[in-house]
C-alpha cells in the first residue's frame, strides 16, 4: 500500500516529466556518442570510413602541432564572438524585457525572423553587399570617402560580423528570459533603500540574471567553436577552425576515426572549460554541469 | 559503482551487436529480376547539372517518376555509396578518381551495356572502369584571367606564385585540385605518391595561398572584380564569360607546356540499387546525342559524348571558354591509394596556416 | 521635484534603448533586405546586380522543387518544435525538481548535442539508423532535429526557472488542484516567456538546419537549406531569393493581421465593459 502510494506520488511524476528527455538523451545522444568514442579507436578504411580494427592512430595524429594551433585559434575566435554577443546582447535583452509581454514577444519574434531565411543566403548577402563592385564600395566611392574600392570581403572583420549576426539570438533569448523574471519590486526596494542605479544594476540585476547569462555563454561559445559555414563563406575558405577540420574528416578529407577522435577531444576541452568556469564563478544551481 | 559497471557492460554488448551485424539487416537483397517494371528512379547528383526539361520528357515518355536529390560535395556521394546507397538511390554521380577504390570495395554494380546502346557514342579515351560507370560530363580545370586588370600574363602554373598577384587569385578548393598543379609546376607527376615531392608541392602552395583571396565561387569573384585571376572549371568560366557579354575581357591562360586537369563526372549504380532497369533506361536516354545536345544548351560543360558534341548548337561549339589550344595536353586524376592521407595532412597544414 | 527627474531619466533611457535596439535590428535585417532586393536581379546566378526583373517570381510558380522543399522544411520544423518544446519543458522542470539515479548523466548528455559539432552527431545517427535498417526520410530528419533542439530548449527554460520556488504550486495543490491542473494553470503561465523563447529557438534551429538534414535525408525530398547548399557550388539562383521574400512578407502580414485583430478585440471588450 505504502509502496504503491510512494510510486504514485514520487516516482510517477518524476518519470512522466524527466522520463521522455532522459530516454531521448540515452537513445539518440548517449548511444551515438558511445559509437563515436568507439570508432575513434578504430582504423581508417580505404574510403576513410571505419574498419573495425583497434588502432590508436587517430589519437596519435592529434599530437601534431597543427591541431593544437587550430584549437587555440578556434577558442580565441569563439571567445571574441561570445564576449561581443554578450556585450551587445545584454542591453538589448534588458530593453525588451522591460516592455509589456505582448510587445516583448513581438520584438523577440522580430529577432528570429531573419533566421527563418536561410543562413547561407544571409551570408551570401553580406558578400553581395561588401564585394568590390558592390553597393557599399560604390557608395563610399561616390561620396569621395575612398578612391579605389576597399576589400571588405574575406577579411576577419567581416567574418566577425557574420559570427555575431549568426549568434546574437542565442545570446539574447536566454538573457531576456532571465531578465524578464526580475521582480520589479526588488528593483524598487533597492532604489528606495538609496542605492544608485549603477549599484542596483551591479549588485541586484546582474547577479540575479546570471543564470541567463550563463545559458547565453553556453549557447554561444560552444557552437561558435564548431561552426564552419561563416568562415567558409565570409572568410573565403582560407582559414580553418576546428569545426571545419572536423567537418572535413567526414567530408572532403574522409577520415572518420580521426573526426571521431577530434570530436572526443573537443568534448573534453569544452567540458574542462565549463568545469573551470563554474568553479571560478561559484555557481551552485548548476545541475546543468 | 556496480550499477555503473553493469550499465557500461550492457552498452559495450550493444556496441558489439552493432558491429557484428554489418548491414545484413539494413538491406533486403536486390532481386533484379523484378516481375513488374520500376516506376520510380532515384538519382543523386550535382545541382544545376541536368536540364529539368529533359527529366520531364523522360518521365513522360516512360510514365515514371524521377526523384533528384543533390549533393554539395563529392564526399557526400562517397558517403552515400559506402553507407548503403543502394537502399535509397539507383544512380549516384561520382568522379573518375574514385572508381578504382569503389570497384575494389564492391560498392558499385556492373552495368549491363546491352541495354545501353547509346553508350557507344562516348569517347573511349575518356572512360575509366568501363564496366561500372557511364561518363556524363567532363571538366577542364584551368586558369582564366582578366586581361585588363591582371598584373601578370599567365603562361604557366609557376606564374601563379608571382608575388605581384597577391590577393588576386580566386581559386577552387580541394586537395586533389590544388596539389596536382603544384606538382606539375615543380615538374613532378600530378598523381605522385612520393612524400618528399608532396612536401615540396606544399611549399609551392604556401606561396600560392598568399595570392589567393578566396577559395570557392571563383568565377563570381572574377566577374565582380574581387580577383583578376581564377583557377576554375571550364563550365563555370563559360558562365562568367557569357555573363559579361560584350564586356568580356576574360581570357584563358595560354599555357605553353603545362597540362591541365581533365576530370569526369560519371554515373554509377550503387550496390543493391532497386530500380536497375530504369537506371539503364535513363543512362541510355542521356547518352542519346540529341538529348545530350539539348542538355548542353543549358549547361555548357565539356562532354565526353562525341556524337552529342557534334550535334550540339553552334553557340556551344564556339564557346570561348573552350577555345584553347592545348586540349590534348591533359592529365587525369588517378586513385593514389594510401597516399591520400599524406595529401590530406599537408592540405590541412596549408589551410591552418600560421 | 525628484519625480519629474525620474521621469526625465526614464524617458531618456527609453529613447537610448529604442535607438540601440533599432540599430541592432537594422544590422540583423540588412542581409535580409539585400536578399529581397536581389530577388529582382536579372541574372542567372546572383553574382552582382544586373538590372530589374520579376521573372523569378513567375518561375517560382512553375518550379515545384523549391516550393516543395520549403513545405517539407516547414512541416519538419513545426513538428520538431512541438516535440522538442514539450519534452524539453517537462524535462527541465522534472530535472530541477526530482532526484533520481542517472540524473547527472542525463544533465551531462544534454550538453553533448550543443558541444559536439552537428556533423558528428549526424554521422553517428546515420550509421545507427543504417544498422537497424531504419529507412531515411522525414522521420529520421525529425529525430535528428529534435536531438539538438531538446537540449537548447532545456537550457533556455532552465535559465528561466532557476531559483524559482515551489510555493505557488504547493498552494495550488493545497487548494485541491491535481498535478496536471497545477501544471497547466499555474506552472506553465509563469514560465511562458521561457517556453516561448525555447519554441522560437527550436523552430529557427530546425528550419535553418543543413547538416543533419543533409545526412539523414531520403531520396525523395530535401529540405530547403539542403537544396540551397547544393546550389552553392554553381551559384544560388534568384528564385530562391524570391521564395524567401515571399516567406518574409507572409510572416509580416500575419503579424500585422494578428495585431489588428487583437486591437479590435480589445476595443470591443472595452466597449462591452462600459455598457
Amino acid at each position: 500500500m505504502n509502496k504503491k502510494n510512494i510510486f504514485k506520488r514520487k516516482t510517477l511524476p518524476a518519470l512522466a516529466m524527466a522520463g521522455p528527455v532522459s530516454l531521448w538523451m540515452i537513445l539518440f545522444v548517449a548511444l551515438p556518442m558511445l559509437y563515436i568514442i568507439y570508432i575513434s579507436f578504430m582504423s581508417r578504411g580505404v574510403f576513410g570510413d571505419v574498419v573495425y580494427k583497434f588502432s590508436l592512430e587517430s589519437y596519435g595524429t592529434l599530437l601534431d602541432s597543427t591541431y593544437f594551433k587550430v584549437i587555440v585559434k578556434s577558442i580565441n575566435a569563439a571567445l571574441k564572438t561570445t564576449v561581443l554577443c554578450l556585450l551587445i546582447g545584454y542591453p538589448f535583452a534588458y530593453y525588451i524585457a522591460k516592455k509589456p509581454k505582448e510587445v516583448a514577444s513581438r520584438l523577440i519574434m522580430l529577432i528570429m525572423i531573419p533566421f527563418w531565411t536561410n543562413s547561407l543566403m544571409r551570408l551570401n548577402s553580406w558578400l553581395l553587399l561588401f564585394q568590390t563592385s558592390g553597393p557599399v564600395n560604390q557608395f563610399l566611392q561616390s561620396t569621395g570617402f575612398i578612391n579605389a574600392p576597399m576589400s571588405f570581403v574575406y577579411t576577419d572583420g567581416l567574418v566577425m560580423v557574420g559570427m555575431i549576426t549568426t549568434m546574437l539570438p542565442f545570446a539574447v533569448l536566454p538573457m531576456y528570459s532571465s531578465i524578464e523574471k526580475l521582480s520589479k519590486s526588488l528593483l524598487e526596494a533597492s532604489a528606495d533603500l538609496g542605492a544608485s542605479r549603477r549599484t542596483t544594476f551591479f549588485r541586484i540585476t546582474l547577479p540575479l540574471t546570471f543564470p541567463g547569462i550563463f545559458s547565453s555563454i553556453i549557447l554561444v561559445f560552444i557552437p561558435s567553436l564548431g561552426i564552419y559555414t561563416v568562415t567558409d563563406m565570409l572568410g573565403g575558405g582560407k582559414v580553418l577552425y576546428i569545426g571545419n577540420i572536423i567537418k572535413n574528416q567526414f567530408g572532403a578529407i574522409r577520415n572518420w576515426p580521426l573526426g571521431a577522435a577530434l570530436s572526443v577531444l573537443l568534448i573534453v576541452i569544452t567540458g574542462m572549460l565549463i568545469y573551470i568556469y563554474t568553479r571560478f564563478a561559484k555557481i551552485e544551481d548548476m545541475e546543468v554541469v | 559503482m556496480k550499477k555503473v559497471i553493469s550499465i557500461l557492460l550492457t552498452m559495450v554488448l550493444i556496441m558489439g551487436l552493432f558491429t557484428g551485424c554489418t548491414g545484413t539487416k539494413a538491406g533486403s537483397t536486390v532481386d533484379s529480376s523484378n516481375a513488374a517494371p520500376s516506376t520510380e528512379l532515384n538519382i543523386y547528383m550535382w545541382q544545376q547539372y541536368i536540364s529539368d526539361d529533359l527529366i520531364a520528357k523522360f518521365e513522360e515518355e516512360n510514365k515514371v517518376k524521377v526523384n533528384l536529390s543533390y549533393m554539395s560535395d563529392n564526399a557526400d556521394a562517397i558517403t552515400k555509396l559506402t553507407a548503403g546507397g543502394g537502399q535509397e538511390y539507383d544512380l549516384i554521380m561520382t568522379c573518375d578518381a574514385y572508381m578504382e577504390s569503389l570497384v575494389k570495395g564492391g560498392y558499385v554494380e556492373k552495368i549491363n551495356f546491352e541495354n545501353i546502346p547509346n553508350a557507344s557514342n562516348i569517347n573511349e579515351s575518356y572512360w575509366t572502369a568501363k564496366e561500372y560507370c557511364v561518363p556524363y560530363l567532363m571538366n577542364y580545370i584551368y586558369i582564366i584571367y582578366n586581361k585588363d586588370t591582371s598584373p601578370v600574363e599567365i603562361k604557366s602554373y609557376n606564374d601563379l606564385i608571382n608575388p605581384a598577384l597577391k590577393g588576386q587569385i580566386a581559386s577552387i578548393d580541394g586537395a586533389r585540385n590544388l596539389f596536382p598543379i603544384a606538382l606539375v609546376a615543380l615538374g613532378y607527376d600530378p598523381n605522385s605518391t612520393n612524400e618528399s615531392e608532396i612536401a615540396e608541392a606544399y611549399e609551392w602552395l604556401v606561396k600560392y595561398n598568399q595570392n589567393v583571396v578566396a577559395y570557392g565561387n571563383a568565377e563570381q569573384n572574377l566577374t565582380n572584380g574581387t580577383a583578376s585571376v581564377a583557377f576554375t572549371y571550364d563550365g563555370n568560366a563559360s558562365w562568367a564569360m557569357s555573363e559579361l557579354g560584350e564586356k568580356n575581357n576574360l581570357v584563358i591562360a595560354d599555357f605553353e607546356k603545362d597540362p591541365v586537369q581533365l576530370g569526369f563526372d560519371l554515373y554509377v549504380v550503387p550496390k543493391g540499387a532497386k530500380h536497375v532497369d530504369l537506371a539503364e533506361k535513363f543512362l541510355n536516354y542521356i547518352t542519346d546525342p540529341k538529348v545530350m545536345a539539348a542538355n548542353l544548351v543549358e549547361y555548357p560543360y565539356s562532354c565526353p559524348n562525341d556524337a552529342a558534341v557534334e550535334a550540339a548548337s553552334d553557340t556551344y561549339k564556339n564557346d570561348p571558354a573552350r577555345d584553347f589550344d592545348y586540349k590534348k595536353n591533359v592529365f587525369f586524376q588517378k586513385d593514389v591509394g594510401e597516399a591520400i592521407t599524406i595529401y590530406n595532412d599537408y592540405y590541412q597544414k596549408l589551410k591552418v596556416g600560421e | 521635484m525628484s519625480i519629474s527627474k525620474k521621469q526625465k531619466r526614464k524617458r531618456l533611457e527609453d529613447v537610448i534603448g529604442a535607438i540601440y535596439s533599432i540599430a541592432i535590428y537594422t544590422i540583423l535585417y540588412v542581409p535580409v533586405f539585400v536578399m529581397m532586393i536581389f530577388s529582382f536581379n536579372n541574372q542567372r546566378y546572383n553574382y552582382y546586380w544586373n538590372g530589374f526583373t520579376t521573372q523569378w517570381y513567375s518561375k517560382l510558380f512553375t518550379n515545384s522543387a523549391v516550393i516543395g522543399s520549403l513545405w517539407y522544411s516547414l512541416v519538419i520544423a513545426v513538428l520538431a518544435t512541438v516535440i522538442s518544446v514539450a519534452i524539453g519543458t517537462i524535462g527541465a522542470l522534472g530535472l530541477k525538481k526530482y532526484e533520481f539515479r542517472g540524473k547527472k548523466f542525463v544533465n551531462n548528455m544534454l550538453y553533448i548535442p550543443i558541444i559536439v559539432p552537428e556533423i558528428v552527431m549526424a554521422v553517428a545517427l546515420l550509421i545507427i539508423f543504417m544498422k537497424i535498417g531504419l529507412a531515411l526520410g522525414m522521420g529520421t530528419i525529425l529525430i535528428g532535429h529534435c536531438t539538438f533542439c531538446i537540449p537548447y530548449a532545456v537550457v533556455t527554460i532552465k535559465g528561466r526557472i532557476s531559483g524559482d520556488g515551489y510555493s505557488l504550486e504547493e498552494a495550488s495543490m493545497d487548494l485541491g488542484a491535481n498535478r496536471i491542473q497545477t501544471f497547466i494553470n499555474v506552472t506553465l503561465p509563469s514560465i511562458m516567456p521561457g517556453v516561448m523563447s525555447a519554441a522560437f529557438l527550436s523552430f529557427t534551429l530546425s528550419i535553418d538546419d543543413v547538416v543533419m538534414s543533409n545526412m539523414l535525408a531520403g531520396a525523395k525530398n530535401s529540405t530547403l537549406p539542403v537544396l540551397i547548399l547544393s546550389m552553392n557550388k554553381s551559384g544560388i539562383t534568384p528564385d530562391v531569393n524570391a521564395l524567401t521574400t515571399i516567406m518574409i512578407l507572409v510572416i509580416v502580414i500575419a503579424m500585422v493581421l494578428n495585431n489588428i485583430i487583437k486591437y479590435a478585440l480589445k476595443k470591443r471588450n472595452k466597449a462591452e465593459a462600459t455598457i
